[in-house]
This record gives C-alpha cells, sequence and structure tokens, in this order.
C-alpha cells in the first residue's frame, strides 16, 4: 500500500474518531471536547496538506493516480457470473488530493470558527461530533475509487446535513427544513441508484476504473439510449446535492441550520459533492446527457441568480447565491469546460465559505437579526468582517484579481465555445444565460454590501411586532447570546472567528491559483486537472479496437483512460492556443478536442463581455441604492408581478406543495383507505360469508337434518303412545281383541268367499 | 445439538409448569436462562458451521435424521415420516435471529404481570417451534412445527392482547391455517411423487425433493405433470405469501401487531414473517423451478406492490405501531423483490434483508413499546418535543429509524442495495426494479416525518404528557401514572443495545452473516436456473 493511501485512510478516519468521542462522551469532556474536534480537524489538515504538497507540487503530473482496493462484500462463485466481489477502495489523482486539502481546511476553520460562534448553546459538543461525522462522510466522497461506496458516503452526508439542519431541532421550520433536504436528496439518490445499476447490470462491478475501461472498450450490452439515460440518472445525483433546479427548494430551507454549517455544508464542500461527482463520471456521459446537463446547470445559475435580486434574509441571499453559483460548475461541465468548473468548485468554496461565515459574525452581533433592512452601517464596527466580506463579494461577482474571476470566466469561455461547435441556435443560450447571471450575481452582492455595511444603522425602523417574533422564534438558540452580550452594542467578532475569515479571504484573491491574474489556464490548478478523454465518444468502438491492438498509450487498468498521448488524433485539437498549454495532450474524440479548442479561442471574448456584464450589475447596484436613481421600493411597485415571482422564488415550493406533497398524502390516504375498507373489507366479508353459511348451515342442520332424525323420533314415539294404550295388560282387553281378530278374519274369509 | 436448540425452551415451559403461578420472577428467570442457553447454543453453531458446503440438495450440517414414524398403509405402501434435522447457509442465519430475537422477546416480557405462568410456557412453546420450523429437513416434521406455532400465538394475542385482541387473534389464525391447508395438500401430493434415492421408498425429505431427478414420471406432482406442478406451486406460494404478508394478503398484520403485546410483535415481525420467505426458498422454489421461473416476474410485481403500497399506507397511519407494521409490509417486498431476480445479488441480499429486517423492525416494535408503556397511547399526534426530554430514547429511535428507510453505515441498507442490483441486473425483473425504487423516498418519507411529529419542535397542547418544572429549574416532562424512569432504564437498554450495535456492524462489516449464505444462494441458483432445469 503507498503511503499516501495510507495517509488518505488516516485523513478520512480521524473526523469519525472526533465523532465516536465526542458524541459519546462530550459531557464529561472539559469545555465539552470541541479541542478534540479542533485537535483533530488539525491533524487531518496537516496530513491532507503533506499528500497536497506530494501530489501537487512535488509530483506534478497531470496524470498522476494511484489507488487501492479491497474485498468487502465476496459472493463467492456465482452462477452465470464466475467469482463476484464489491470492493472499496481509495484513490488518489490530483483531483482527490486538491478536495482533501480544500474540505479538510474549510472543515478546520468552521471548526475553530465554531468555537465562538456556537459557545453556550446546550448542544455545543453534539455541534462538534455532528460537524465530525459530516467531514468523515465528505471524505469518504472525496477518496471513494467506485461508484458504491460513493453512494454509501453520498447518503452519509445526507444524513450528516440532516442532523446539522436541525440542529435547533425545536424550532418547527429547522424541523421542516431537514425533512425537506433528506427526501430532495433522496429523489436525486434514487435517480443516481438507477444509473449507478445500469452501469453495474452491465459489468458485475461498481469500479470507476473497471467500468471506465470496459465502456473504452465498447463492451456496453445495452443501446446507447440507455448509456444517455444512466448518464442522466447519475446526474440526477449531483441535481440533489447540488441543489440544481428542480430539486433546488432544499438549499435556501436549509440556512435554518447554525451558519457555521451553511459555511462548511451548504456552501463550500456537500453542495459541491455533486459537482464533484459529475467529473468523476464525466467520462461515461453522452453529448445527449451532456447537454441536458449544461441546460440544467444554465437555468439553475439564471433562476437562482433572479430570486437572489429580491431576498431580504442575509444568508437567503447567499444561499441563492450559492445555487446559482453550482449551476455555473454545472454548466461548465456540460459544456465539457471540465477543468473550469472544478476550478469554479474550489474557488467558490474559499470565497462562499467567506461569505457565509462573514455574514454569521454579523449574525452573530447583531443578536440574530438576519433581515438586511434592519442592518446598515455595520462597516465601522466590524472591519475585519467587512474587509474581508467586501474581497469574498468581489470573488463571487467576479472581479479581476480575483479567483472567482478566473474560474468564472473559464466556465464561460467553455460555454461560448461549445455553443460555436454545437452549431449554435439554442445552445448560445447557455452562454447568455451565463452572461446574465453574472450580471444579476454583480448586482445582488453589491446590494448586500451596501444594505449590511454601509448607511446608517437601520435597526431601530424594524416593525416591533417584527422584531418581537423573530426573536421568539430564536428563544433557545437566544438563551447562550444574551449571556455573552450583556451590552447591546455591536462590536467585531472574536479572533477566532475573525482568523478564518482572513485565512479564506486570502485564498479568494488570484496570485494563490495563477501567475497571471486574467488567466487560470496559466496556473497550477488547470495544469492538473485536465479534461479525461471520454469513453462514450463517437468514434468510442474505434478506439476500443484501437485500444485492443495496444496502440493507444494507457495501459489498462493501470492508467484510467483519460488521455490518450498520441499523434494521430484528430489534428483539430493542436490549436495555437490549446496545444502548447494542454501539455500536447489531444483527444481522440473530435467533438471533445473541438469543443476544448474553441473554449480556448473564447478566452478574451469571455473576459470582455463579462467584465461589462459584472460593471453594469454593479453600476446597476449603485444606481440603485447608492446613489437612490432608482427607488427600489418604487420600482417593486412598478412591476410588482415579476418582483413577487422572484421574492416568493418563483412558487416552487408552492408548486411542490400542491402537487407532489399533496398528491403523495392524497395516494396515501386513498390506499390506506383502501386496504381497510376494500382489501380488508374482502377478507372481513369472506370471513362473514363463511360464518353467514355456517349460520345458514346450523340452521339445515338444526331444522332439516337434525329436524328428520327428530320427526322420526318423533313417529316412533306418537307410534309408541297410540300403541302403548293397546297393551294394557288385562286379560279380558286381550280376550276382547282376540276375539275381534277372529271376527274379522271370518268377516274377511266370507267376503272373500262370497265374491 | 439441534434437537437442544429446538427443544430447550419447552423443558423450560416443563420446568416453569411445575413452579407454582405465584413464584412469577422464577419464572422469568427460567424462561431467561434458556433463551440464553439457547442463544450460546446458535453461537457454537454457528462457530462450527463450514461456510463452504453448500446445502439445499444435499451436504447439511449438524444432521439428525432418525425414523419417526412408519405406518403400513396396504395398498398405498408405507408411510415414512423422518425426524431429520440440519441447516444449510440458509437456515443457520435464521437459526440465529431467531435464538436473538426470542431472547430479546423474553427481555421484553418481563413488564407482562397477567397469568406470568401461563404467557411463559406459551412463549417457550412458541419459540421451540420456531427454530423447529428452520431446522427441519422433512416436510411433515416442517408441517408440524408450523401449525404447533399458531396454538401458542393465537393465544398470546387473544389474552394478552389489546382491547380488540380476540379478533385479531382469531383473524391471524384462522388466516394462517387457511394457507396451511393447502400446504398439507401438497405435501402429500409430494410425498407420491417422490422417491429417496437411498432407500427407495417414498419420502417427506425436503432434500431428496429438491432434486428434481428424483421425481417419479406419471405421478401427480411428477415433472410430467405440468398443470398440477403450477397448481402445487400456486397454493404453496399463497400458503406461504400469507405470513410474509404479501398483498393481498397482509391485512391481518396491521391488526395482529396492534394488538399484540409488545414481545409479541417483536417475535412476530422478528420471526414469524421470515417463515413465510423462508417456505419459499426451502420449499416452494426449489421443488418447482420450473414454476419459479414462469413466475418470477409476478412475484417481483408482488414485491414492488408491498414496497411502495406498504410505503404509502404507512405515511397514512396515524398510530405509530400500525405505521410500522406497515413498513414491514414494505420491507418484505424487498425480499419478495431479490428473490424474484432469481440471481445470487438479488438472493443474497432477499436473506440478508430476512435478518437485518429481523433485528431492525425488533428495535422499531421494542422502542413503539417504550412510548406506549409510558403514555399508554400511540397516537403520532399525542407526542412532540420529544427529543429534548428523553434524548438516549430518542436517539436511539434516530438509529433504528434511519436502519428501517436504508442509511448506508447500518445493516438495512446492504440488503437493500443488493436486492436492487439483483432485481436490476435480471433483465425480467428490471422494470420491476426500477418502478420499486420510489420505496426509497417514500419509505424516508414516514419515518422521518413521524420522527419530526413526535420528536422535534415542541410538545403539543394535547400532548399525552405534561411539562413540569424540575428540582434544577429545568423543563421535565411527565406521564400520568408512570413511575419508572423517563428515559430508557436498564432493562430497556439491555434489549436494545444488542440490536444496535448488531445493526450497525452488519452494517459496516457484513461478511459474518453474507459469509455463511453465499455458498448455498450459489447453489440455490444453480438449482433454480433453468439451464440446469434444461438437463432434466
Amino acid at each position: 500500500m503507498h503511503s499516501l493511501i495510507q495517509l488518505s485512510i488516516v485523513v478520512l478516519l480521524l473526523p469519525l474518531l472526533s465523532f465516536v468521542i465526542l458524541i459519546f462522551f462530550n459531557r464529561r469532556l472539559p469545555r465539552r471536547g470541541d479541542f478534540i474536534g479542533v485537535g483533530i480537524l488539525g491533524s487531518a489538515f496537516a496530513i491532507s496538506a503533506y499528500i497536497f504538497w506530494s501530489v501537487i507540487v512535488q509530483t506534478y503530473d497531470p496524470a498522476f493516480r494511484i489507488a487501492w482496493d479491497f474485498t468487502w462484500i465476496d459472493l463467492g462463485n456465482v452462477p452465470g457470473v464466475g467469482p463476484l466481489q464489491i470492493k472499496m477502495g481509495v484513490v488518489i489523482d490530483n483531483l482527490t488530493a486538491i478536495m482533501l486539502a480544500m474540505v479538510t481546511l474549510i472543515s478546520l476553520l468552521v471548526h475553530l470558527y465554531s468555537t465562538g460562534y456556537m459557545a453556550g448553546d446546550k448542544n455545543y459538543g453534539r455541534y462538534f461530533a455532528f460537524l465530525g461525522i459530516f467531514t468523515f462522510s465528505m471524505l469518504g466522497i472525496v477518496l471513494s475509487d467506485n461508484l458504491f461506496s460513493i453512494y454509501i458516503f453520498w447518503e452519509l452526508v445526507g444524513l450528516s446535513s440532516y442532523l446539522l439542519i436541525g440542529f435547533f431541532f425545536e424550532k418547527q421550520s429547522a424541523a421542516d427544513a431537514q425533512k425537506k433536504a433528506f427526501l430532495a436528496n433522496r429523489v436525486g439518490d434514487i435517480g443516481m441508484w438507477l444509473g449507478i445499476l445500469i452501469l453495474y447490470s452491465q459489468f458485475h462491478t461498481f469500479s470507476f476504473e473497471q467500468i471506465y475501461a470496459n465502456l473504452a472498450a465498447g463492451q456496453f450490452g445495452l443501446s446507447n439510449g440507455w448509456l444517455t439515460a444512466a448518464g442522466i440518472l447519475l446526474f440526477m445525483g449531483c441535481v440533489g446535492k447540488s441543489a440544481q433546479f428542480p430539486l433546488h427548494v432544499w438549499l435556501p430551507d436549509a440556512m435554518e441550520g447554525p451558519t457555521p454549517v451553511s459555511a462548511l455544508i451548504h456552501a463550500a464542500t456537500m453542495v459541491a459533492a455533486g459537482v464533484y461527482f459529475v467529473a468523476r463520471i464525466f467520462v461515461v456521459l453522452t453529448p445527449d446527457a451532456l447537454h441536458v446537463i449544461a441546460f440544467t446547470g444554465a437555468l439553475t445559475a439564471f433562476m437562482a441568480a433572479t430570486i437572489a435580486i429580491t431576498q431580504n434574509d442575509i444568508k437567503r441571499v447567499l444561499a441563492y447565491s450559492t445555487v446559482s453559483q453550482l449551476g455555473y460548475m454545472v454548466l461548465g461541465l456540460g459544456v465539457g469546460a471540465y477543468s473550469a468548473a472544478l476550478f469554479h468548485l474550489v474557488t467558490h468554496a474559499f470565497f462562499k465559505a467567506c461569505l457565509f461565515l462573514g455574514s454569521g459574525a454579523i449574525i452573530h452581533a447583531m443578536h440574530h437579526e438576519q433581515d438586511m433592512r434592519w442592518m446598515g452601517g455595520l462597516r465601522k464596527h466590524m472591519p475585519w468582517t467587512f474587509a474581508t466580506f467586501t474581497l469574498a463579494t468581489l470573488a463571487l461577482a467576479g472581479l479581476p484579481l480575483t479567483s472567482g474571476f478566473m474560474s468564472k470566466d473559464a466556465i464561460l469561455a467553455g460555454a461560448i465555445g461549445f455553443a460555436k461547435v454545437e452549431g449554435g441556435g439554442i445552445f448560445y443560450l447557455i452562454p447568455v444565460l451565463g452572461f446574465f447571471s453574472a450580471m444579476l450575481t454583480a448586482f445582488y452582492m453589491g446590494r448586500q454590501i451596501w444594505l449590511v455595511f454601509f448607511g446608517e444603522s437601520r435597526t431601530h425602523l424594524k416593525p416591533a411586532d417584527d422584531h418581537h417574533a423573530g426573536h421568539h422564534a430564536h428563544a433557545s438558540h437566544d438563551e447562550h447570546t444574551d449571556e455573552h452580550h450583556s451590552e447591546h452594542g455591536v462590536h467585531e467578532v472574536s479572533w477566532n472567528m475573525r482568523a478564518p475569515l482572513v485565512i479564506l479571504a486570502t485564498l479568494s484573491v488570484f496570485f494563490v491559483y495563477s501567475p497571471d491574474p486574467l488567466d487560470g489556464g496559466k496556473g497550477w490548478f488547470m495544469k492538473m486537472i485536465q479534461t479525461p478523454a471520454t469513453v462514450v465518444g463517437e468514434n468510442n468502438h474505434q478506439k476500443g479496437e484501437l485500444l485492443a491492438a495496444g496502440v493507444a498509450a494507457p495501459t489498462l487498468p493501470e492508467a484510467v483512460p483519460t488521455v490518450a498521448a498520441h499523434g494521430e488524433a484528430p489534428a483539430a485539437a493542436a490549436g495555437e492556443h490549446g496545444g502548447a498549454e494542454k501539455g500536447g495532450h489531444t483527444y481522440a474524440d473530435p467533438r471533445q478536442a473541438e469543443i476544448i479548442h474553441a473554449g480556448h479561442g473564447a478566452h478574451y471574448t469571455a473576459i470582455y463581455i463579462s467584465s461589462i456584464m459584472v460593471l453594469l450589475g454593479i453600476s446597476l447596484a449603485f444606481v440603485v441604492y447608492v446613489f437612490r436613481i432608482i427607488d427600489p421600493e418604487q420600482t417593486a411597485i412598478a412591476i410588482q408581478p415579476l418582483y413577487l415571482f422572484s421574492l416568493n422564488k418563483w412558487y416552487w415550493d408552492e408548486i411542490y406543495e400542491a402537487t407532489f406533497i399533496k398528491g403523495s398524502m392524497l395516494i396515501a390516504n386513498i390506499l390506506s383507505w383502501f386496504d381497510a375498507t376494500i382489501v380488508d373489507g374482502i377478507v372481513n366479508g369472506a370471513a362473514t360469508l363463511v360464518r353467514n353459511f355456517a349460520l345458514l348451515n346450523d340452521g339445515f342442520d338444526r331444522h332439516v337434518v337434525d329436524g328428520m332424525v327428530n320427526f322420526t323420533a318423533f313417529t316412533v314415539n306418537t307410534t309408541g303412545a297410540v300403541l302403548r294404550k293397546l297393551q294394557t295388560g288385562k286379560v279380558q282387553t286381550y280376550v276382547v281383541m282376540l276375539l275381534l281378530a277372529v271376527f274379522g278374519y271370518f268377516v274377511f274369509y266370507l267376503t272373500r268367499l262370497i265374491y | 445439538m439441534l434437537s437442544l436448540i429446538v427443544f430447550l425452551p419447552i423443558i423450560a415451559g416443563l420446568v416453569i409448569l411445575a413452579v407454582p403461578s405465584s413464584q412469577k420472577q422464577i419464572i422469568r428467570i427460567v424462561s431467561l436462562l434458556a433463551a440464553l442457553a439457547q442463544g450460546v447454543l446458535a453461537v457454537l453453531i454457528w462457530r462450527g458451521y463450514n461456510p463452504s458446503l453448500p446445502g439445499i440438495t444435499g451436504s447439511f450440517q449438524y444432521v439428525e435424521k432418525v425414523p419417526w414414524i412408519s405406518l403400513q398403509l396396504g395398498g398405498f405402501g408405507s408411510l415414512n415420516i423422518e425426524y431429520f434435522l440440519g441447516v444449510d447457509g440458509i437456515s443457520i442465519t435464521m437459526v440465529i435471529l431467531t435464538a436473538l430475537i426470542s431472547a430479546i422477546g423474553v427481555l421484553s416480557s418481563w413488564t407482562i404481570q397477567k397469568q406470568v405462568k401461563g404467557y411463559f410456557i406459551l412463549y417457550n412453546l412458541l419459540a421451540s417451534a420456531m427454530m423447529g420450523c428452520f431446522v427441519a429437513l422433512d416436510f411433515f416434521l416442517f408441517y408440524v412445527f408450523w401449525e404447533v406455532m399458531l396454538l401458542p400465538m393465537y393465544f398470546l394475542i387473544g389474552i394478552w392482547g389489546g382491547p380488540n385482541r380476540e379478533y385479531a387473534a382469531i383473524k391471524f389464525f384462522l388466516y394462517t391455517l387457511f394457507g396451511s391447508v393447502f400446504m398439507l395438500l401438497v405435501m402429500i401430493g409430494l410425498y407420491f411423487s417422490v422417491l429417496d434415492p437411498a432407500t427407495g421408498n417414498h419420502t417427506f425429505s425436503l432434500v431428496a425433493m429438491a432434486t428434481q431427478t428424483n421425481y417419479i414420471k406419471g405421478a401427480i406432482l411428477g415433472p410430467d405433470n405440468v398443470f398440477w406442478r403450477y397448481v402445487a406451486f400456486i397454493v404453496l406460494f399463497i400458503g406461504f405469501a400469507i405470513k410474509v404478508p404479501m398483498f393481498p394478503f397482509h391485512t391481518w398484520l396491521p391488526d395482529a401487531h396492534v394488538e399484540a403485546p409488545t414481545p409479541i410483535s417483536v417475535i412476530l415481525a422478528g420471526v414469524l414473517l421470515k417463515l413465510g420467505t423462508y417456505g419459499m426458498i426451502r420449499i416452494n422454489f426449489p421443488l418447482f423451478p420450473e414454476v419459479f421461473h414462469a413466475s418470477m416476474y409476478v412475484i417481483g410485481i408482488f414485491g414492488a406492490i408491498n414496497i411502495i403500497y406498504g410505503a404509502f399506507c404507512a405515511l397514512a397511519q396515524k398510530d405509530l405501531k400500525k405505521m410500522v407494521a406497515y413498513s414491514s409490509i414494505s420491507h418484505m417486498g424487498y425480499v419478495l423483490l431479490g428473490l424474484a431476480a432469481g440471481n445470487s445479488e438479488g438472493m443474497v441480499g432477499a436473506l440478508y434483508q430476512m435478518f437485518n429486517h429481523g433485528t431492525i423492525t425488533a428495535m422499531l416494535f421494542l422502542l413503539v413499546g417504550v412510548i406506549y408503556d409510558r403514555a399508554h397511547t400511540r397516537q403520532i399526534e399525542k407526542f412532540g418535543g420529544l427529543a429534548s426530554y428523553m434524548p438516549v430514547y430518542a436517539a436511539l429511535v434516530t438509529v433504528a429509524w434511519f436502519a428501517s428507510l436504508g442509511l448506508p453505515g447500518l445493516s438495512g441498507f446492504i440488503s437493500e442495495a443488493l436486492v436492487f442490483v439483483g432485481a436490476f441486473s435480471s433483465e425480467t425483473t428490471r422494470p420491476i426494479a426500477m418502478v420499486s425504487v420510489l420505496g426509497i423516498v417514500f419509505g424516508a418519507a414516514y419515518l422521518l416525518w413521524s420522527l419530526q411529529r413526535m420528536f422535534l419542535g415542541q410538545r403539543r397542547s394535547d400532548a399525552a404528557y405534561d411539562l413540569v418544572v424540575g428540582d434544577d429549574g429545568h423543563e421535565h416532562i411527565h406521564f400520568h401514572d408512570w413511575k419508572g424512569k423517563l428515559d430508557l432504564d436498564g432493562r430497556e437498554l439491555a434489549m436494545l443495545v444488542p440490536l444496535v450495535v448488531i445493526t450497525i456492524f452488519l452494517g459496516i462489516y457484513p461478511m459474518p452473516v453474507l459469509g455463511m449464505l453465499t455458498t448455498s444462494i450459489n447453489k440455490l441458483v444453480e438449482v433454480l436456473s433453468p439451464v440446469v432445469m434444461s438437463h432434466l
């Protein structure tokens, strides 16, 4: 076993250890054991950083990959298949190394931050235990080398998300939100599960590597439609977890959880797991499946952005912004901008975590006020929060010199290239929606910054009853905060909450990723994460033959068929832009090669357009909120239907409530009635029938059968009674009867004689 | 060994017979000792079991075989019934499950106050009969155990049950009897159709019956008598399906559960339902493999109906115990679906699901019993916010509920996953599997919804308990006329913790159970496969 594999398993198990210790013993430990959580995560991060260093910095090889597995379930010698095992395993490649470091770092920062934010909560220890099991599950997703284990950890992050959303479970809204999150995710999961089953049913393995090798060799036994279906179904898992349309509704509600949790799970890591998963299965996605993915992502990015502009809750704005940014990532994968999408995943994780932790600091300082309408002027009181929040906002909006600028533009460039290659028309909708959403992003973030940090404090403007209601809802959580804030002044948060903000904000600056602020492609990330070659492309079968003939470089199964580094592939990819930067990697599939090439060609176009859109958005925010040339309230009234449409989140909750939820309950009630009345009715009816027949039978038995018996007895009895009269025991009577008989005989005899 | 494990409870019952009925504690302890001894024996049997021997058509282990009844019937020849016990991978898992659930059932029976002596005598009789069913390899002997089981069950529900207990008991009794009458006919038909290759006589041996070459051509259930073989398969299947219970023969189950006392619900869901599917695996399918092969699709559809219909009915229930009863119906649907797949993944999944459903549902019913003991109601709407006041109970309910909805890391997930893997891999059941996955969502829906209504949020105004401020200034809840500990007490933990540990352990490392199963299941799949049949 490679030493890095051993270390990665240690990293995986450390947070589980934290969970086990804290869930059982937190009440017996000083400080409820929070130092154990922080300490363990610190160690996990240190090891992850070492893995990152070894893989990314020292090895610096795009094709780096080591794997290890063991037999988990041995089904023995299965008839028709042969020896069959279900294996579990760990894979480390560049993506894994980056994700490991990212997840453990953000988790560590959130642990640290929570020691301040959650201080005094009555379930403080349990909170850290839940963070531990979440981190464990998330690392499991990252390290999995097969579909089955990724599905296991997928469900486990769902569980930890459930537990943490409902951490303040006394609140009805939190209990509702956690259930909603779990169920929406399960809907996505059944799709994912069916997709896994389609692939398993053909190859009797869950291993990524073996499935891809088999597919590359053209051994898929079902039609191509099934393959597309498998891709779309697997993507459904991402739709649930990464809150894509139409299953996005759970994520905004998930903000009921503690704010550090929102930062860790519902912004930076878990929701990005969907994108990570699609990246892992990228090579099996057919062009049709990719189109579905691209349109889903574009629609999600746009829809969420339109909703975010009208929300008043500081966390909800960020939540919809997360949905929107996840839409970008999904869009990026759909259009084939693989490395750009993953780049955005990482940059977004840092700046969005920073934003959420910043909003947590604000909420903490404002005594659990989340409504931006009653904030304002916080710049002066919370300078650290203000600075880091603004930096992260710039990254989210995609201004130059930030990380978000590079990654978002790479996605949009890919989208333009994709639309070109696919022949324009409807496919241009994808970059158009992308650019438009970029403008909306700049607008709503400008609005948020202004409402929260600038102007005068509007706390006193809050209607009294509203204030009271808000406090009541937070009653359980407020108990501790009041102890800490005896005076009602707003002030900067303590160091353990400030340090994570600073680190995360630093990681949102361009130089971390690339020396050239205008081109992420020059940085280490885009060099290390490269689009893997599809195994289901148009010339898949041809390629399969090539592989069989030993022409292609990757020798399966040691190397994943990611890059086909040989010269005789179509020359289309070897363009002036891509070839050199891609380190000579070319793509065997013409479509893929063309898209990657066109994406590079559109690089500067994308920069120009998106910069214009971002400037437009920011200017609009200035016009509306700073200079108040356009009054937001008046505008809202003027375009009321649109305003309400956005404010009410496109009415998806209402639509689902009316259809799926009511519908399910209706079916449940009908079936339950059917069960009690019809099915059981038949059983009871049959029983009644038998009973009635028995009663009838009883009647027949008593009256007819027994009646005959009794009649016989009666006849005998009656006859006996009559005959008894004759038998008197007196000789005289007998003599008379004898004489009568003799007389009768004579009469009879004489009558015969006469006639 | 097997005789001992079967008859140990009956011996305990005889001992109890000699104990005066006022000595309740002695009666309980005797029962507990018997159950624990049974558990030790089960562990010994498990340790000594060789998992590389397949069973099904031969090579059974711990075999005990002696002639039992031998009657000369003149023209019909002789009637030979054997006392024939043995285990293979399929039965040994059920033996372990039965021993485990019986022991937990005894602990759960501790609170029974009414006619303790009679209760435990019947309970021990039931435990013996269940164990006997799983190890009997002679059809006649199996039938005897099967019928003997009904009698104590009838009284245990009918005397120690809830308000409507007599109705439920009679319904249970008659329904099962209805199924077993046909079983008797098929059994006799089989007897006259099968020859034991070793002796040349007719036989009730299930081992001999599982080999198709032992059937006499021209006999009533001989290989060429297609019509009667189908009829026999169907009536036998219905007999077992009633026990599973399979839609539409399931309505006795909710009634029986609602009326039965907690330990009897635990036994009923934990072991008795498995007898239905065990009967299918041991008797129905291998004896009529070609009919099984023709009916895989239909069985799969019934499995899917069970899964989805059961889940919807559970969603609509207001009584917690009834909800759990319908969840049983839903989960036994996975067993049917896995069996219908006819391949190793599906069948291993089905068997594993039987085991896991046994442990998980036992846990669910025990937890329902805990709250019923305290509140004297099981109406979901009568609770709310319990998690704040009974944290240990809430934590265990959460584990059990999540185990039931198939969360990875807990045993139920692996069995459901294998069932789906198998059902999807078989082209016959693939479309059914695609529909059945809906059960994953609706299973989560009813469980999470009930969890929320009972444990999360705040106390409802019409709740079955009061809020009181305790000496320490904190709020507590108080159940009317409940003198015991508010949260789980030691006895309740002793019942639940082992089940929780098993559920988690087998969810992470399933091989201790699967390792015993696979060889037998692979053999069974071979016996059932059309390739083997075509060689006949």
